[in-house]
């Protein structure tokens, strides 16, 4: 016979341990999340280069500023191209992918370690890698345009400000589609082959039993690669930092490109601040609501 | 019957192959050019007539103590990550009611946050503390800048371990915290494993927060320096693909090591 006493007593105990681990990561996040964020909005309400004793208060100016530079509304359409390449470019390659060789293909190991190893790569390696691919001169791209004969149509890949943006994205696409790929094969081994078998049975082709039966059920996958896609085309920075450091004349620029170069190049810090706290604005209107997904799922599965 | 099948993977296997090819190419020039002298570098499809690897010993000459910073950042941080977020999924996993719902959906709401925003007070912050250009330092600051994403990670793994577990634990007169230390923790191996991966990945390819506060030898990881090597004014290339190839293949080689736990670990993070 249990001690119902003893239990009770257990979990008013349970109360007290919970709060005692939360206490960590709470701290951590107060002094490194709350803390920086309520710094930074402060900051960007004055105006300073980052040595001076004290910052001056202007107010809404940086942001009002802001509102009237090209250049600020140029990064801002450039996260937007960048969120809607990353919503669709790799999640779609990666669907893909997973599907073709979702059948037992042959050399199945090998093409989805092929597939993912540069997703493993840090920004930086992936940044020397492709300005070397898109060397004007000698690098591969240019190469194999000449040697099939189309050595008119090569350009300056990361020199010319038209151009620069899609060379950017297609180092992107090879770097991360590794992740949605695997995602997706992982979503697709979890879907029961029954249900594929039964489809089959009553006749659906492979293009009908995709689109009808698996596809539905990889939704959780889905909903993971797009909250990851949209979270990296706010965080942008590394690659495009590293490969052409927003330029040539700044047409590659991103937010967060701008504002490292505005407080660590410019030492104008005030204005550094303002472009992070439309940046955050931005981040949040478009992944909060994923976040709001992810946080109810529990409170759905505590209600089951 | 055979050949039925076979003619149906034709075309998926092709486009496959075709897929393929041009994923690894980057990879095989790479590492192709890191073996060129410099006067075959511009031929750039050819094989290497010899190889040189005088390109690696530059490579190492100018990066060989950022490795071992990138090393010495990565390996405690990723364990601290562990930590913490396993410290913060176990009572979100148990708690019922909305104060454990606040506090979680407050956590998770740092996943959304552009590193940017916090940039600029944190390179203070992490200056008064005294931990400016030190390893100690990005421990601090990866473990820290990990919260929300191990928090979610672990809150889910355990949320998935049978609560039976747990109650039955308690009738057996198990405190709470001896429940998580002898018990639950033990069995997450591979939650822990799979989460592991993640963050290593994570940290140490880490380029924001290294160029942001570390500055010399003492403490800057292998992507800072990569990031200056490419940047100066005459790249070379054999250099500098060699110094690549050894900055990405710590991370490389554990996913291909991990890779069940890795895939095992999305399964439960994503099946859900």
């Amino acid at each position: 016979m249990p001690n119902f006493q003893l239990m009770r007593r257990k979990f008013q105990t349970a109360g007290m341990t919970h709060a005692i681990f939360l206490s960590l990561p709470i701290t951590l996040f107060a002094v490194f999340y709350v803390y920086p964020i309520v710094s930074t909005f402060n900051l960007s309400l004055h105006s300073w280069d980052g040595f001076s004793p004290t910052p001056k208060y202007v107010g809404l100016r940086n942001y009002v500023v802001l509102l009237n530079q090209s250049r600020f509304y140029h990064a801002v359409l450039n996260n937007i191209s960048w969120l809607v390449f990353l919503l669709l470019g790799p999640t779609s390659l990666g669907l893909l992918l997973a599907a073709l060789l979702d059948r037992g293909m042959k050399g199945e190991s090998v093409f989805r370690v092929v597939f993912f190893l540069p997703f493993t790569i840090p920004a930086v390696a992936v940044a020397a890698i492709w300005r070397w691919m898109y060397e004007p001169t000698s690098g591969l791209l240019t190469t194999i345009l000449q040697s099939v004969g189309l050595g008119g149509l090569a350009q300056n890949w990361l020199g010319d400000p038209s151009i620069v943006n899609f060379a950017l994205m297609g180092s992107m696409l090879w770097w991360t589609t590794g992740f949605a790929f695997l995602v997706f094969f992982a979503g697709l081994r979890n879907i029961p082959v029954e249900y594929i078998e039964a489809a089959r049975i009553e006749g659906a082709t492979p293009w009908q039993v995709f689109w009808k039966v698996s596809f539905p059920l990889l939704w959780p996958s889905t909903i993971v690669v797009l909250g990851m896609a949209a979270v990296d085309a706010m965080r942008l920075f590394d690659i495009v930092w590293a490969m052409t450091n927003g330029g040539p004349a700044y047409a590659s620029e991103v937010l967060a490109t701008q504002m490292y170069d505005t407080a660590f190049g410019r030492f104008e810090m005030g204005r550094a601040s303002a472009i992070s706290v439309y940046l955050l604005v931005i981040a949040g209107l478009i992944i909060m609501p994923y976040i709001h997904q992810l946080a109810k799922r529990v409170q759905d599965a505590e209600a089951e | 019957m055979n050949t039925a099948v076979a003619r149906r993977t034709a075309l998926p296997f092709s486009i496959l192959v075709v897929a393929a090819v041009i994923f690894a190419a980057p990879l095989v020039v790479a590492f192709l050019t890191s073996l060129k002298s410099p006067s075959e570098i511009t031929r750039v499809i050819a094989l290497p007539n010899e190889l040189y690897f005088q390109n690696y010993a530059i490579a190492y000459d100018r990066m060989g103590r950022s490795f071992l910073n990138s090393i010495a950042i990565t390996v405690p941080s990723v364990i601290f990550s562990l930590l913490v977020g396993a410290i913060s999924g176990y009572p979100l996993a148990y708690m019922r009611g909305a104060g454990g719902r606040v506090v979680y959906f407050f956590l998770l709401t740092g996943m959304l946050v552009p590193f940017q925003i916090v940039q600029i007070p944190l390179f203070f912050l992490i200056r008064s503390l005294g931990l400016y250009d030190s390893i100690p330092g990005m421990w601090l600051v990866h473990t820290a800048y990990s919260v929300p994403f191990c928090t979610f990670f672990m809150r889910n793994f355990f949320a998935s371990v049978p609560r039976s577990m747990y109650e039955a634990a308690l009738i057996d007169g198990c405190t709470p915290a001896g429940y998580f230390w002898r018990l639950l923790l033990p069995a997450s191996g591979s939650g822990l494993a799979a989460l592991a991966i993640i963050q290593s990945r994570a940290i140490w390819n880490d380029l924001l927060f290294a160029i942001t506060l570390t500055t010399s030898d003492k403490a800057t990881p292998v992507t800072a320096t990569i990031a200056g090597f490419a940047s100066s004014l005459q790249v070379e290339y054999g250099p500098l693909m060699a110094a690549t190839l050894i900055s990405l293949l710590p991370v490389m080689v554990t996913y291909l090591l991990f890779q069940k736990a890795f895939v095992r670990g999305l399964l439960g993070g994503a099946g859900k």
